[in-house]
């Protein structure tokens, strides 16, 4: 059976718009996965969490414009990322922790991590200047297959952002710190009457996730933009592959990651870009419809 | 109570403190600029001329014998009682002599200082706000638009477009554009020129402000091979992030991007790799090569003072200064505003470039002292290459075919 | 906190406000300051009663704001609507879809109805610019910029002559705010609080979570419509622009510096957040970091705001 050249082209079409949708869908999932831990472990929501990402992107640009890219994008991650740990850490301790002991803390610490997402996001715009900064590509160079084009940079951005979740799981099972942090988002009164130091731990997951995000502001800022304001728009779309997902499951938050990245791709391919944001809200108000808890939330 | 009343008397004193009395010897401009929030990239590249213009006045003797003092006034993102704040602000409670601005609010700004008679510089760009002005002219005389709006530079870009010294293999084109007023302005314009001409427009899209990922849309475009893309999103990351998706596949197609070649990110970041794209900037002087020694002689100064060549907006405030002090000078009396908005609409101003003129919508047309300079990218830096009105090449400027049309 | 104490500190700071124009009166810059007061003071205080009392994360109050401003602009140019009929109509107009909003919000957990009113939010931009906006006369991304003014018995309200228009802005401010503590003190008020503390509880009592829920939504909306749509009217125009983040944000500051769950804290915080943005307007860019590290400091030091004051300091409640 011949194809004709208009179904091929179409086919081609559709295999780059997935191709996107994938690509987007893997950086959503690093985004995500950070915000569904740290919900699901401490039931604290972080509204600084772009914030953090561009934190990680403006790190290394000063690394790379002031100390000298030694080692590559290695050494880059090497010194950011434990560089993020310990600014999560630092923060929780610092801030979060003596909100938990009040009531209503919940929304306190929204209001918290609000405030200091302003703070750091003017900040930024006072330190860095209002315009945005990149990073230089990771790789360069494209690869074809036929009538696709893949960039080297993307491969690697998704090659990299899939290692750093698969990583994380691994931790998370096979760990001590991991099964603790498991433990305590499964059932914090067990894993108090075991021992393990409830208030540590919430510290490390804080931390863990705030380094991921910052892993992922630094894969990301060489593609788009590091700019003092677009912490906002990541945080909301974390947020909403998050809830989409289901907040506290990782698996959730994953599939959604993806399921939404091909959703924005084919939305934006079929309709339009403006249609986009739209499409994303009334698929989780369907979805929130259905399963008020998310696609794999716990009820 | 005793806590309530103190409070209370304490944010009562403070808000009647206001500022400390001005000196009498100065003469206080207002600067109402995008400070904080996501147009603060272009509140700083007015603010560059602005602040030259001001600085070189005050070094020379300052207006009327009197230093000009610079008021700022954050503009966020043009909220519509921000603008109104501003206006009551630098001209109802700093009594400012004049008021420079780059962005304003795009018609939001008319109503806000229409209020007063303080001449009032705005680069909206706007037909919106032309429309406003067009309500009640002599209520808004004192309002000054620097730029001609988006639907007169959209036809100098086709215009432009239309001149080069190449042959396009097709007649099909492809418009993106941002959904706001000026995407939609220069959008529309563009699409019904093409029309008109018997091009086919094969995809219109707009698009928000923020869109990185240009898989879907680069797609169709492969599929269509237009002869000419137009990008009109006067921003810089979108524009940088479209073209390095762009070239990874390119098609054989003229690359115009309108007003977003101009902020200075794009061309930092690409390099010569963008050699090829073509824009434009309003009111503009050409560059880097001026047309004559005075505009070369203020080129080489802002290079000197900012490091980079100029950017859109920057000798637009710097001449509405200018333009502003001179009228004030001949007039005598920097605060007799009706005298001095008269003045400017009659006499006009005499730039680097000749005389330019205010037309009876108080818009600095584009004309031929203060053209629409077209640019392309040559050499990793904006050379210009055409000005128009009249479509004139520019000097032994050659418009290079972009090395990616084979 | 009684229903005397309460109308006490709110007496003391309307008042305080009604003898400001005998001070400043002739200074646009500082009228236009105070009347922004009262029209924040009132939508900080319906985002307190949906979030602080009936423990609603709901983060749609901007969007019902825009929408009560649009509602009206629409009416009042297109239809011709008089002023004073189309804010009333608007009001409803939003209420209605306040309960439009809160229907699907029902079943949600907090942060997930946040997330729905939110997306309201979010969704309204590019609605109002594109398209279905311009079909409905929103005027797409230019916005509305001829709003005619209040007209009562052919008496103007605009900003032409401030002080006369502050008045109204302070009869319709004290009117919402009183309406609000009758609400807080009344049985609804009482059904509130249960509901927040435990809900399985109350319904068990008997309380109806829907019924109460939704009505929550169609007052906090109806009265964030009535200002957003008196807002319209006053400013004369009306844009998109009022949709950005940086609003939202100062929204919640005043919030944090009044004290969630405490009115009138949210009245106060209004007037001591415009106050100091404006107050720290000279520092430019810095203003905004300056504020952002204020609400970490407040939310640290004084978790209830500036209610905090009053209150007896909370006893630590511990967690299991």
């Amino acid at each position: 059976m011949a194809i004709s050249e208009d179904t091929l082209f179409l086919i081609y079409e559709i295999i780059d718009v997935i191709i996107s949708g994938l690509t987007n869908g893997s950086v959503y999932a690093l985004m995500a996965v950070g915000l569904t831990l740290v919900y699901g472990v401490t039931k604290a929501f972080n509204f600084a969490y772009g914030s953090f990402f561009n934190l990680g992107g403006y790190f290394a640009w000063i690394l790379i414009n002031f100390v000298g890219l030694v080692g590559g994008y290695f050494s880059i991650f090497l010194a950011v990322i434990p560089l993020m740990f310990v600014v999560g850490y630092g923060l929780e301790k610092t801030m979060v922790a003596p909100l938990r002991k009040r009531d209503e803390w919940e929304m306190k610490v929204m209001m918290l991590t609000l405030g200091l997402a302003l703070f750091m996001d003017n900040l930024y715009a006072v330190v860095f200047g209002g315009r945005v900064k990149s990073l230089p590509p990771i790789l360069e160079g494209t690869l074809e297959i036929g009538n696709l084009i893949f960039s080297y940079q993307d491969i690697m951005i998704f090659f990299l952002s899939i290692t750093g979740i698969l990583l994380f799981g691994w931790m998370l099972n096979n760990t001590r710190i991991g099964m603790a942090v498991q433990a305590v988002a499964q059932n914090p009164q067990g894993a108090k009457i075991v021992g393990i130091p409830k208030n540590r731990i919430f510290a490390a997951t804080f931390a863990i996730s705030t380094a991921m995000v910052g892993f992922g502001g630094i894969l990301l800022s060489q593609k788009y933009f590091i700019s003092p304001m677009s912490g906002g728009a990541i945080m909301i779309k974390s947020w909403v592959i998050t809830a989409f997902g289901g907040m506290g499951s990782i698996r959730g938050g994953l599939v959604a990651a993806f399921i939404i990245g091909m959703l924005e791709a084919f939305v934006g391919w079929t309709f339009g870009m403006s249609y986009g944001m739209i499409a994303l809200f009334v698929l989780l108000l369907t979805t929130l419809a259905i399963r008020p808890q998310g696609l794999m939330g716990r009820g | 109570m005793k806590r309530l009343t103190m409070l209370a008397t304490i944010l009562s004193v403070l808000l009647l403190l206001g500022p400390a009395a001005m000196a009498a010897d100065t003469i206080p401009v207002g600067v109402p600029l995008a400070m904080t929030g996501a147009y603060t990239g272009s509140g700083d590249d007015y603010y560059k001329g602005i602040k030259m213009a001001i600085d070189e006045i005050n070094a020379a003797g300052g207006l009327l014998g009197k230093q000009l003092e610079i008021i700022r006034y954050d503009s966020k993102e043009f909220a519509p009682e921000v603008v109104m704040q501003g206006a009551d602000y630098l001209c109802g409670q700093k009594k400012v002599a004049s008021v420079h601005a780059g962005w304003a609010g795009w018609g939001q700004d008319v109503r806000a200082y229409g209020k007063y008679e303080v001449p009032f510089f705005a680069d909206d760009g706007s037909q919106a706000a032309v429309d406003v002005y067009r309500e009640n002219p002599e209520q808004y005389a004192n309002i000054f638009q620097l730029t001609d709006v988006g639907i007169e530079q959209a036809k100098s870009m086709f215009r432009v477009l239309m001149a080069l010294p190449y042959e396009y293999p097709n007649k099909k084109a492809v418009i993106i554009n941002t959904d706001d007023s000026w995407g939609v302005e220069v959008g529309d314009t563009l699409e019904s020129s093409f029309k008109e001409k018997g091009w086919k427009v094969a995809k219109r899209e707009t698009v928000p402000y923020g869109t990185n990922e240009w898989g879907a849309i680069l797609t169709r475009i492969r599929r269509i091979k237009p002869a000419l893309i137009h990008i009109e999103i006067p921003s810089a990351q979108e524009n940088i992030t479209f073209f390095r998706q762009f070239i990874k596949k390119p098609t054989q197609s003229i690359l115009s991007l309108g007003w977003g070649i101009t902020p200075r990110e794009v061309v930092e970041n690409l390099g010569e790799g963008a050699d090829g794209i073509v824009g434009e900037m309003p009111t503009g002087l050409p560059g880097p090569v001026a047309p004559n020694a005075a505009g070369q002689a203020w080129i080489d100064k802002f290079v000197g003072l900012y490091k980079h060549q100029i950017p859109a907006g920057s000798w637009a405030t710097y001449t509405g200064v200018m333009a502003w002090a001179n009228a004030a000078k001949a007039v005598g009396d920097a605060y007799n505003f009706k005298a001095v908005n008269a003045y400017l609409r009659e006499h006009g101003y005499e730039g680097h470039q000749g005389l330019i003129k205010w037309d009876k919508d108080n818009v600095l047309r584009a004309q031929k002292a203060a053209p629409v300079v077209h640019y392309q990218v040559q050499g990793g830096e904006l050379v210009a290459i055409y000005t128009d009105p009249p479509t004139t090449p520019y000097r032994d400027s050659k418009f290079i075919v972009p090395r990616w049309i084979k | 906190m009684s229903m005397k104490r309460m109308l006490t500190i709110m007496t003391v700071a309307y008042g305080a406000m009604a003898l400001m124009p005998l001070f400043v009166g002739d200074i646009r810059f500082i009228m236009h300051i105070l009347i922004m007061c009262l029209i924040w003071a009132v939508v900080a205080s319906c985002w307190d009663v949906i979030m602080g009392f009936a423990g609603i994360f709901s983060f749609g109050q901007v969007a019902f704001f825009v929408i009560g401003a649009y509602a009206s602009a629409i009416l009042a140019v297109n239809f011709g609507v008089p002023s004073v009929l189309a804010i009333v109509l608007a009001g409803l107009l939003t209420a209605g879809m306040g309960v439009l909003v809160g229907l699907p919000c029902l079943k949600l957990a907090g942060p997930y109805v946040a997330l729905v009113t939110f997306g309201v939010h979010m969704t309204l931009m590019p609605l109002l610019r594109g398209d279905i906006g311009k079909a409905i006369g929103s005027g797409g991304s230019v916005g509305i910029l001829t709003i005619p003014p209040v007209n009562i018995f052919g008496f103007t309200f605009s900003s032409a002559n401030l002080v006369p228009t502050f008045y109204l802005a302070l009869v319709m401010t004290v009117a919402c705010s009183l309406i609000i503590v009758v609400v807080i003190k009344s049985y609804w008020g009482t059904a509130f609080l249960a509901l927040k503390d435990s809900e399985d509880f109350a319904v068990s009592l008997g309380v109806s979570a829907f019924k109460y829920k939704l009505m929550v939504f169609a007052l906090t909306s109806f009265l964030t419509g009535i200002v957003g749509a008196f807002y319209g009217h006053y400013i004369g125009m009306i844009s998109t622009r009022m949709l950005e983040l940086d609003l939202f944000c100062t929204l919640m500051v005043m919030l944090v510096m009044g004290g969630i769950g405490h009115y009138p804290g949210a009245i106060l915080g209004a007037i001591i957040t415009v106050t100091a943005n404006e107050l720290l307007s000279p520092l430019g860019s810095y203003r905004a970091v300056t504020m952002g590290a204020l609400v970490v400091i407040l939310v640290l030091a004084l978790p209830n705001g500036v209610m905090g004051f009053w209150n007896k300091p909370e006893s630590a409640v511990q967690e299991g």
